[in-house]
């Protein structure tokens, strides 16, 4: 043991040069590593705080050792804590003159600083000297650097040396040139906007890195605008054929597939070129098809390219053949047993039913299953796709699934964003007037407070305005009905104040109209809302303001308006508020309650909220008045922007321009005077539910409906007094400006496949059909009738229905057999591969996902496997300690030494082409062998055949053995593989 | 954008590693990282590897006793991420010789130049293996 302790202190101070890593670091590295608590790591952190600190104050400070105090920074910033006293010594690192050094510095301040930071002008200097540089190493740190700290300002310092770069010599560089001109373009679009042929160009390049780096700019350039680069459509489809064909290097190849992720961005920008685009489409159906059909989709690559198959094809204008080949993908991936699989599958699905709602009903079980599943993710995806599919006959079912889930969620942003999907589809495809107003009531009871104010006042506005055209009964039912529910639900504790405040409103507005309820009943419950929300001030504003209403509607109506001695204190209360709104309402509430029938007619008519209001805006009632002050001499007025000298906003805007670029920093005088295409936006993907063209139908944003661009209302002109709603969708019972028919009726929309009753029979028949072939072939998979319940009424029962309409009594039984066949084909289907599937692990997270036979049997518990590992590693360490004391030692030396001979002939990878697979399968080989502990020297050599820096890993083991940082010490996963 | 961040994260919840491509301050760092940490430590091998969290859509691996944890925007096909995540860890395993969480944390910097060659502005640029790591080895050589 003693010998060993004294062998791994020589490899230790022997190693100091490469190694580099004094004890200190190591000491430092596994007391963070063998930490079992937050606290404890944080007390380790804030010593060493200190002690960089007084480190990096001392001014003699070797090169080496501020590199490595620079990464002790990073580990202190890294674990969330300050480390902004050593931003400057990061700074000052990189003008080193030593490539690894800079390097560090750069990553360093890149990590620290973010691109507004005072520091950064420091840097700019270095920068603009190392992209000058003859090393194209340094001129490559230049560049990193350049993506992550040059800002909108300081893009002029640099864009003439960038630009000259991407036309280096060494690809790399012109890689990473390539990125940077992205980046300004992210940045600053007008700022490179002269330059964007250069991407173009780099299409061409002879190396097909550089080539696939420019697909990520183009990509974001065809995003904002498709029709500059329909010309490339065919340069696309060639570099992707030529990817197919294996053209690239084999050094780009992934999982035994060429190029994959370049396959991947160019599929995204064909679907992009090709949306709606018939003639572009034409020419990317062969080389899909090809895609489609050659890859294997057993590895994760190769479904990872077939979905964005199914993506650009969803995307793209349809094709018969493409569409069929997508839906088999579709199946396939829905009928997987990895829970991705079926994600990307719902995902696909979703894409598809726009183009061919069919295909949804195809897989109605599988989408049922995914929406029960008790994976959340799976769950909110399937959510995603009912959503696409709402109509008018599924979307109560879908509504109300949607609500039960919202209720139980706690996540406040999922939860918004569900509820706001709920209100869109309730307005859209609402079924009657009672279930709209519950279904808003619902939403409103358990996300009020997350959903927008808007929706609110949409709700009151709707409710207001009635739906029919004409019909007047209609609307009152619907007032009614909303009153007696919001009576009903007042009482209720915890109601969110948006809810509250619509309830005010409507029962103010509508709680006496049918004259069900008194007046003194209706205001005797305003009353109590006021006072049980004491602190809300919005909610007794709108409850004061409807006590009013009800009392000016009852002396309107010639009765004497009784207050409750309740509101008359409440009334009182309010006239010494400290909200001088509440104040005002209140005095006017008392005012009013003064008045004859006949004034109080005048200032509040009954039913008058949607009535207009007209207003002189120009106020020429008081021309006479202001004719008279000037005839006293009184100076005639001056608009705002007369008295500026500004006559409009575009001027104004200029000039702030022009400021604002008087006050940044210039590195080179007057060169590149911003274009006019400054103020662009940037394509910033995560703005896109604010961009309201939403160009193509089929892409498939979250936003469809909320972002496509609605027809204003049409009496938008008198919107001035009525609720605030300028800009709000209403959707929901205008049919006039409605693109989709909201109407109940089963034959409007060409979607609604039959009659309810009919498709409940032929549903529930069929799925009978499928649950006896289910029951034959898998017994353990039974579908319960709820849930063919709910397939039938999600999907109106299963496609062809057309054919069915027309006789259902005598088709009914054929295409039971017809259908109860297909399942039968489909389920022998799904149970060979099945039974393939259990001949091979599932894809889980730990698998390589290499063919070659692995040999840790798929179900074994990764944990178990872990504690293997764990054995195997102790058994090391005792085998170590036997070579210690015994006489081996020599033999361990000896070792080393052919290692690091070897290390040195092997330093250059790429001349000795050992490539991914071979080294893998070494992998498991020694993963394997160990796994069984037959011998650990056989796992030394095992070292050797890998990786090009076995010395320094041994000499890693060595030196952190002699720390202390054993694979039995404190926490032994810092030694696990993470490929083991 | 595509890729907002990447980060290594272990079992305990301790970052090991922890690239942004988008500004984010110390405070919101910590809670991000703490948040889905949690998130996916409670979530079993047989759910899906992408998990949503505020307008991110989480893609993670796990690899031994360490996360590897992707934030992208929406559009990015979340299983050529997992299997970017992948590539990743080869390149590493390729560079170390039997990649370990030590092994990270011994050379931070590398496992950030690797991932510097490998994404440069939320993008992957780089998927090559002998491209990555030969300006490391190249630079290892030099000094």
């Amino acid at each position: 043991m003693e010998q060993l302790k004294t062998i791994g202190r020589e490899l230790a101070m022997g190693s100091q040069g490469g190694f580099g890593q004094s004890k200190e670091f190591l000491d430092l590295i596994k007391s963070i590593g063998e930490t079992r608590s937050k606290n404890e790591e944080d007390r380790i952190v804030l010593r060493e705080i200190e002690t960089l600190k007084t480190r990096l104050a001392n001014p003699n400070t070797p090169k080496f050792k501020l590199k490595e105090y620079l990464i002790r920074l990073l580990y202190v910033e890294m674990l969330g804590h300050d480390a902004s006293f050593g931003y400057i010594y990061a700074v000052k690192m990189t003008h080193d003159e030593n490539l690894l050094f800079k390097r560090t510095g750069y990553l360093a301040v890149t990590l620290f600083l973010n691109e507004d930071h005072d520091l950064i002008i420091l840097i700019v200097n270095t920068i603009q000297k190392d992209l000058r540089s003859d090393n194209y190493l340094v001129v490559c740190a230049a560049l990193n650097a350049v993506c992550r700290l040059i800002n909108e300002e300081t893009i002029p310092a640099v864009l003439p040396q960038v630009v000259e770069l991407l036309g280096h010599q060494k690809e790399a560089v012109r890689k990473k040139a390539v990125m940077a001109l992205h980046r300004f373009y992210q940045r600053a679009p007008g700022s490179v906007s002269h330059l964007i042929s250069n991407f173009r160009k780099r299409l061409s390049d002879s190396d097909p890195g550089v080539m696939g780096a420019t697909l990520c700019p183009l990509f974001d350039l065809i995003t904002t605008d498709v029709n500059a680069y329909k010309d490339l459509v065919i340069s696309f489809v060639n570099i992707l054929k030529q990817v197919v064909e294996r053209r690239l290097p084999k050094s780009f190849d992934y999982r035994q597939m060429p190029a994959p992720f370049i396959q991947i961005k160019l599929l995204k920008i064909l679907g992009l070129l090709g949306n709606g685009d018939k003639k572009a489409s034409e020419h990317m159906y062969t080389i899909v098809g090809d895609i489609m059909r050659k890859f294997d989709s057993t590895s994760n690559i190769g479904n990872a390219v077939l979905y964005e198959c199914i993506c650009c094809i969803s995307s793209i204008h349809p094709n018969p053949k493409l569409l069929e080949a997508a839906a088999d993908a579709i199946s396939k991936f829905l009928k997987s047993d990895s829970h991705n699989m079926k994600y990307l599958g719902i995902d696909a699905l979703g894409r598809l039913t726009k183009i061919s709602p069919e295909i949804a009903e195809q897989h109605q079980l599988a989408v049922i299953d995914c929406l029960e599943d008790p994976d959340d993710t799976l769950k909110r995806k399937t959510f995603e796709l009912l959503y696409k599919m709402t109509k008018s006959s599924n979307v109560e079912v879908i509504v109300n699934r949607m609500i039960d889930y919202m209720i139980n969620i706690n996540d406040n942003h999922y939860k918004t964003e569900i509820a706001s999907r709920c209100i869109e589809l309730a307005e859209q495809f609402a079924p009657s007037n009672q279930w709209f107003i519950q279904t808003m009531n619902k939403v409103f009871e358990h996300a009020g407070d997350l959903v927008n104010a808007k929706v609110a006042h949409n709700l009151m506005r709707l409710i207001a305005e009635g739906f029919g055209e004409d019909d007047d009964t209609a609307d009152s039912q619907l007032r009614s009905s909303a009153v007696e529910s919001y009576l009903h639900i007042i009482g209720e504790p915890k109601l969110p104040s948006a809810f509250l405040q619509v309830i005010c409103w409507i029962l103010g507005e509508y709680g006496t109209a049918d004259g069900k309820y008194s007046a003194s009943y209706i205001s005797g419950r305003l009353c109590d809302v006021a006072e049980a929300h004491s602190t809300d001030d919005i909610v007794k504003a709108y409850a004061v303001t409807a006590l009013g209403k009800i009392y000016s509607f009852e002396i309107a109506a010639g009765r004497k308006a009784e207050v409750l001695p309740e509101c008359e204190s409440l009334i009182e209360e309010l006239l010494a508020s400290h909200s001088t709104d509440l104040q005002q309402r209140a005095y006017e509430v008392q005012a009013i309650v003064g008045l004859d029938a006949h004034a109080v007619e005048n200032i509040m008519p009954m039913d008058a909220s949607c009535e207009d209001i007209e207003i002189d805006k120009s106020l020429s009632f008081l021309n006479g008045y202001i004719q008279q002050a000037i005839e006293k001499g009184a100076q005639p007025y001056v608009s705002e922007s007369e008295r500026s000298g500004m006559s409009n906003i575009s001027n104004f805007k200029s000039q702030e321009q022009h400021e604002s670029l008087m006050h940044s920093l210039r590195f080179e005088a007057y060169e590149l005077p911003k274009s006019s295409m400054a103020p662009h936006v940037p394509p910033v993907l995560a703005s896109s539910t604010e961009l309201v063209p939403v160009p193509n139908p089929y892409n498939h944003t979250e936003v469809h409906y909320s972002a496509t661009p609605m027809p204003s209302v049409s009496n938008a002109g008198s919107s001035e007094l009525k609720l605030r709603l300028d800009g709000v969708q209403k959707k929901w019972g205008r049919p006039s400006y409605s693109s989709p028919a909201p109407s109940t009726s089963n034959n409007d929309a060409p979607k609604i496949q039959n009659g309810t009753t009919q498709r409940d029979s032929v549903g529930s028949a069929n799925s009978k059909a499928r649950d006896v072939s289910y029951d034959s072939r898998k017994p353990q998979v039974e579908i319960s009738p709820e849930k063919q319940k709910l397939a039938a009424s999600l999907f109106g029962g299963p496609s062809k229905s057309d054919r069915r309409q027309s006789s259902s009594s005598q088709k009914v039984p054929k295409n039971n057999s017809h259908s109860a066949n297909k399942s039968h084909v489909e389920k022998t289907a799904t149970s060979d591969t099945v039974a393939v599937k259990t001949s091979q692990p599932p894809q889980d997270l730990l698998d390589l996902g290499e063919p070659t036979g692995t040999s840790i049997p798929p179900s074994l518990d990764p944990f178990k496997q872990l504690e293997g590992l764990l054995d195997l590693t102790q058994d090391s360490t005792t085998l170590n300690t036997g070579g210690g004391s015994g006489t081996d030692a020599p033999d361990i030396m000896s070792l080393y030494a052919d290692m690091s001979l070897s290390g040195q002939g092997n330093e250059n990878p790429l001349s000795t082409g050992n490539d991914s697979a071979s080294l893998l399968s070494g992998f498991s080989d020694a993963a394997n062998r160990n796994g069984h502990g037959v011998n650990t020297v056989p796992q030394l050599t095992q070292q050797l055949s890998k990786g090009q820096n076995h010395k320094d890993s041994l000499e890693k083991d060595a030196l952190v053995r002699q720390m202390g940082v054993t694979p039995s010490g404190q926490n032994p996963n810092l030694f696990k593989d993470l490929l083991g | 954008m595509g890729i907002r961040f990447v980060l290594m994260v272990n079992k305990q919840g301790q970052t090991r590693l922890a690239q942004y491509y988008e500004y984010l301050t110390l405070e919101e760092r910590r809670a991000l990282e703490g948040e889905i940490v949690r998130k996916c430590l409670a979530r079993n091998e047989q759910q899906c590897s992408f998990v949503e969290h505020r307008n991110y859509k989480i893609v993670y691996r796990r690899y031994a006793s360490l996360f590897f944890l992707v934030g992208v925007d929406n559009e990015e096909n979340e299983l050529a991420i997992l299997e970017f995540i992948h590539l990743l860890v080869e390149t590493m395993d390729r560079h170390f010789g039997n990649v370990c969480e030590l092994d990270i944390m011994f050379h931070l910097e590398k496992a950030h130049f690797m991932l510097e060659e490998m994404v440069m502005n939320g993008c992957i640029v780089e998927t090559s293996k002998s491209n990555i790591l030969s300006p490391i080895q190249l630079m290892e050589k030099a000094s």
